[in-house]
């Protein structure tokens, strides 16, 4: 139960900041961050830049990614921004434009 | 589709939409959704809320408007205005501001409050108060103006005209016109 879950049929328009995992199946517009994990589920969109742990995403994300963990793109997903992480997944049927930044 | 914001979130911005929320973090903007709002105990609204249903168990600084309900539970702390149809107020709930049951219409909002806390009816009754004493004052107060007629012509003259003109028309020029 720990985390915070924007529902559905939720806009946030503002920063979100939380301690524990962040999920949005709604709208987020503006800044997240999260110190634990990000989930980005399908149908839900946030047009805003985010920073936290592991993401993983099915949804669409406007935005540049920073974790500090790892960041996985799956199948319907789209992302537009720049994604810096140490690790990076692109599952078939993502799509991506963006510059991705390994800290090679 | 259900939301919960819990502890450890800050909202800066504001939350709207159709859904139910949980809310246990804070946030320095407003809430309006078409939905049931549960403010927890650790909750920290910073300005209004607008929802069909709220529980508030929490504390709310701003104004919280109902469509169907407000209750406001042990632990809840509100500093604003409490309008809905129907309103409950707990044991243990505080409350500072106007609370206003029925629709926006809806005459007798006093009547049908059911607060067993302490609540601030108070407010509303001293404030009524001073308005019947300055009627009264307001009314003798054109009267001896208008009476001495004739000294007071130039007077209100004085008030409609500009200053640098009157004086002159004052001393009689007025009255011959007439």
């Amino acid at each position: 139960m720990a985390g915070t879950i924007i529902g559905e049929g939720i806009t946030i328009e503002g920063e979100l900041s939380s301690d524990e995992d962040v999920v949005v199946r709604g709208h987020v517009r503006g800044k997240l961050n999260a110190k634990e994990g990000v989930v980005v589920e399908a149908g839900a969109t946030v047009e805003a830049d985010v920073s936290g742990g592991t993401m993983t995403i099915a949804g669409s994300i406007t935005g540049n990614v920073s974790s500090n963990d790892r960041v996985d793109l799956q199948t319907g997903a789209k992302l537009v921004g720049n994604v810096k992480a140490a690790r990076i997944t692109i599952a078939d049927g993502a799509q991506f434009k963006g510059s991705v930044d390994m800290d090679v | 589709m259900s939301t919960s914001i819990d502890k450890s979130t800050f909202v800066r911005g504001h939350l709207r939409g159709n859904g139910d929320i949980t809310f246990a973090g804070r946030i320095e903007g407003d809430i309006a959704i078409d939905g049931e709002l549960v403010i927890e105990a650790s909750g920290l609204v910073g300005a209004s809320v607008n929802a069909t249903t709220v529980i508030a168990r929490g504390a709310v600084r701003g104004d919280i408007t109902a469509t169907e309900s407000i209750t406001l539970e042990n632990g809840a702390r509100v500093v604003g205005n409490v309008r809905a149809p129907r309103i409950t107020i707990e044991e243990g709930a505080l409350v500072r501001g106007y609370v206003e049951t029925g629709t926006s219409t809806g005459s007798k909002p006093a009547a049908r409050a059911t607060a067993t806390a302490r609540e601030a009816v108070p407010a509303r009754v001293v404030a009524s108060a001073p308005a019947p004493k300055v009627a009264p004052k307001a009314a003798p107060v054109p009267v001896p103006v208008m009476v001495p007629a004739k000294k007071a012509a130039p007077a209100k003259a004085v008030g409609r005209a500009p200053a640098p003109v009157v004086p002159a028309l004052k001393k009689g020029a007025k009255a011959k016109r007439r």
